[in-house]
């Protein structure tokens, strides 16, 4: 080995060591701020809890108020058919128009309206019209409550015009129909709990990889113990890359409590694919999360700056990155939006190795464009922060 | 209380708030901007659903059935496959959600007068987005086999068409739209947008407060100065609600001019809930500010407490009613809840106090708390 050889093996030695002190020194700060500690534990443990388990966004307990102007038995059977989990029975109406208040008033959603001589007319094949008054103040589970009524309907007209065409009941091998046979994979029973717990984790990591370290740059700026560190023998990439290393090292290790505290053992949410895949890429989604923090706090001059420009970007990013509504729904310019935000790449990955048991070769599209995002947010940032200290 | 010296500590965090150019751009900036962005963009509707179909019988009838999921608005059909393998590999790639199989002898079948199953692959990843597709796949069949059916009656049973379909004719459900007649995405989302842009800014400008002045150790000076700590806290609270309170009236024109949402209830009254709601949202901010030391934790606990249960358990995207008891219970611990409930009911519903006074008293009662805790919690003798 010749001497040049050595001094440059002795520098590397040193640049490492210099990265591992400053790490540590990121991690000590952390974990002496205890009631941030405190709210990390909670975030990644009861609040995936409470939100996997309670948060339900297919139709559930839509109130249902019902005006039976008939009082028979077919009214009745076909009362009976709007039942749980997706309507809940509110109650009976004696007049008809009583409807609007109840549903001025809130909770109940749906008002089921059975004109008198109902029964007859089924009997005889009169045509026969009901009414449905749908609070649509939240369109969506508006809209899927009256498609799940006119489902109900639909399949109640459907028998009794069998029988009284002397048709057999029900859909028959000798009748020329369709029968629709699904199939839903990955979350046969779409579990809510498995969707929610993974979204919420999600979320969680998005929020702490992006404002932990962007914060405690700034921090630095603000006091001026950045400058005391410039003048240090540290390069700026060894003042930055601990502060995402630290960051990143805890939210694993909170991920891997999330998953293996709450999520495994109270919700049975499975991994099918590799471990070791979902943590790399979970570093790569954190460091480039990060990497925007970063960027941030170079824009910024204090706490409160980063802190509204991070949350600028965060909220967007939670609502329109694909873990709340599909992201296929969303208008065009959003999806183009969207291919800023890593949370929308690191969906896909998470998704793909928990539920679908996807490898490598399947992710490399949202793998490649979050490493791409990530290494240039953080060339940019690193850039802007040497430039601020020239 | 005096008067004058809550004015001089509101003065001072005034001038402290418009002297940072940036942060003051933001604070009005950030609520407005997220209402636009998210009025257009937060489309909650399930539509264009990538979709891909694999026809193993390439006859007529089977061509016409597939034709029935191109022309809906609702599947945007991506191609067709031409073995189940080809479509398991779409399914685990997601460039399709859902995969039809229209089997061999699909048209001989129901020829024949016999039924025929369709089977249909779902990603169940999206469990709302399974069931939205399920819907859709149920509808559309059933408008098939209603043709089927009244073909099949007129064709055995010797009658015209029109008499086949009297025969198995449906019961018609008249369904009718209230509030939101023409069932727009906007009209309920914005309304709850405001509830959004206010519960999420104002605790956030209001978090950093207290806590700065206690990383920069400015605080002792209020610890020595006359001022009592309520004039402090009512002071240092002052611009930050004086900041949200016209955001109210920057979101509500946003709301009604941009976004063209008819406002039936009383414009009084919705701006005197609106100010009792920012009273809580600062007052959240204001909490949190007392509770921790450094700014990176307020900041945090801020985003995390403002952000998360408003977008799950306020019923900006789910009604409260349908999540379960634990979230229900949790939703009720937030103040967003009730104000999403006075902002729907004077937007689109036209109800006023009478109907919402529990609301009212609710956010009265949280701000009257948190009012309370944040007095108890301020002290100008802290430990160590």
């Amino acid at each position: 080995m010749t001497a040049i050889d050595a001094g440059a093996m002795r520098r590397t030695v040193v640049w490492w060591r210099r990265l591992a002190v400053m790490t540590r020194k990121e991690l000590w700060q952390l974990f002496r701020d205890i009631p941030l500690m405190g709210f990390l534990v909670y975030s990644f443990t009861l609040s995936v809890y409470v939100t996997g388990s309670g948060m339900q966004t297919q139709l559930r307990n839509a109130g249902l108020l019902v005006h039976d102007g008939d009082h028979s038995l077919s009214s009745r059977e076909l009362i009976h058919r709007f039942h749980p989990p997706y309507f809940r029975f509110d109650g009976e109406l004696t007049r008809a128009d009583e409807g609007f208040h109840r549903l001025d008033r809130g909770g109940s959603m749906v008002v089921l309206d059975i004109p008198a001589r109902f029964h007859e007319a089924l009997a005889t094949g009169e045509p026969v019209a009901l009414q449905l008054l749908v609070d649509t103040t939240n369109s969506p589970q508006g809209l899927s409550a009256a498609g799940y009524a006119t489902r109900i309907v639909g399949q109640f007209s459907q028998e009794t015009a069998f029988s009284r065409a002397g048709l057999p009941r029900g859909t028959s091998q000798v009748l020329p129909m369709i029968v629709s046979d699904h199939r839903v994979w990955y979350n046969q029973d779409q579990n809510e709990e498995w969707f929610e717990s993974i979204a919420h984790l999600l979320r969680m990591i998005t929020i702490f990889a992006m404002l932990l370290p962007a914060a405690a740059l700034v921090r630095e700026k603000e006091r001026g113990t950045v400058e005391q560190l410039l003048v240090s023998p540290l390069t700026p990439i060894q003042i930055m890359l601990p502060k995402v290393l630290a960051m990143t090292l805890v939210i694993l290790c909170a991920m891997a409590v999330a998953l293996f505290g709450v999520m495994q053992p109270l919700f049975g949410v499975p991994v099918r694919g590799s471990l070791a895949l979902l943590f790399t890429l979970t570093a790569l989604f954190v460091v480039t999360t990060a990497g925007m923090g970063l960027f941030a706090a170079t824009l910024a001059r204090n706490q409160a700056q980063v802190g509204m420009l991070t949350l600028l970007v965060v909220a967007p990013m939670l609502l329109l990155s694909g873990i709340m509504t599909p992201l296929e729904a969303m208008p065009d310019w959003v999806r183009y939006l969207m291919a800023i935000s890593p949370l929308r790449y690191f969906i896909e990955v998470a998704h793909g190795i928990l539920l679908k048991g996807a490898g490598l070769q399947m992710l490399w599209e949202p793998v490649l464009s979050m490493a791409v995002l990530g290494g240039s947010l953080f060339g940019f940032g690193m850039w802007r922060f040497r430039r601020q200290f020239r | 209380m005096n008067l004058k010296r809550i004015a001089a500590v509101a003065s001072k965090e005034w001038r402290e708030v418009t002297r940072d150019r940036l942060f003051l751009l933001l604070a009005f900036l950030m609520p407005a901007l997220w209402m636009v962005v998210f009025g257009y963009g937060l489309v909650l509707d399930v539509e264009n659903i990538p979709f891909a179909v694999l026809d193993r019988d390439h006859s007529e009838l089977s061509r016409d059935y597939v034709y029935r999921f191109l022309q809906s608005r609702y599947f945007s059909v991506q191609g067709s496959l031409s073995s189940e393998a080809e479509a398991d590999d779409w399914l685990l790639r997601g460039k399709a959600r859902a995969v039809i199989i229209v089997p061999e002898q699909f048209q001989e079948r129901l020829q024949a007068g016999r039924s025929v199953d369709v089977q249909t692959l779902i990603d169940g990843v999206f469990p709302l987005r399974a069931d939205i597709i399920k819907g859709y796949i149920i509808a559309i069949n059933s408008a098939v086999n209603e043709d089927l059916l009244v073909d099949h009656l007129a064709r055995s049973r010797g009658i015209s068409r029109q008499e086949a379909q009297r025969l198995s004719r449906r019961i018609t459900l008249d369904v009718r739209y209230l509030y939101n007649e023409e069932v727009r995405s906007a009209w309920s989302t914005v309304p709850a947008l405001v509830m959004f842009a206010l519960m999420v800014s104002s605790p956030l400008l209001t978090a950093l407060g207290v806590v700065r002045e206690k990383e920069t150790g400015s605080i002792y000076n209020i610890y020595s100065a006359t001022v009592s700590r309520l004039e402090f806290l009512v002071g240092k609270l002052t611009p930050y609600v004086m900041i949200s309170a016209s955001n109210i009236v920057l979101l509500w024109l946003i709301a009604v001019s941009l976004f063209a949402v008819p406002f039936k209830g009383s414009l009084l009254f919705f701006l005197a809930a609106s100010f009792l709601f920012v009273l809580t949202s600062t007052g959240i901010g204001l909490i949190v500010s007392l509770l921790v030391n450094t700014q990176q934790a307020a900041l945090i606990i801020a985003v995390v407490v403002a952000t998360v249960p408003t977008i799950l358990f306020s019923g900006l995207i789910v009604p409260v009613s349908s999540l379960n008891r634990s979230a229900q219970f949790q939703a009720h611990l937030f103040p967003g809840m009730y104000y999403t409930n006075i902002v729907r009911g004077t937007f689109l519903k036209n109800v006023g106090p009478m109907v919402l006074w529990t609301d009212v008293l609710a956010l009265g009662l949280y701000a009257a708390v948190l009012g309370v805790i944040g007095y108890r919690l301020f002290s100008k003798r802290p430990r160590s």
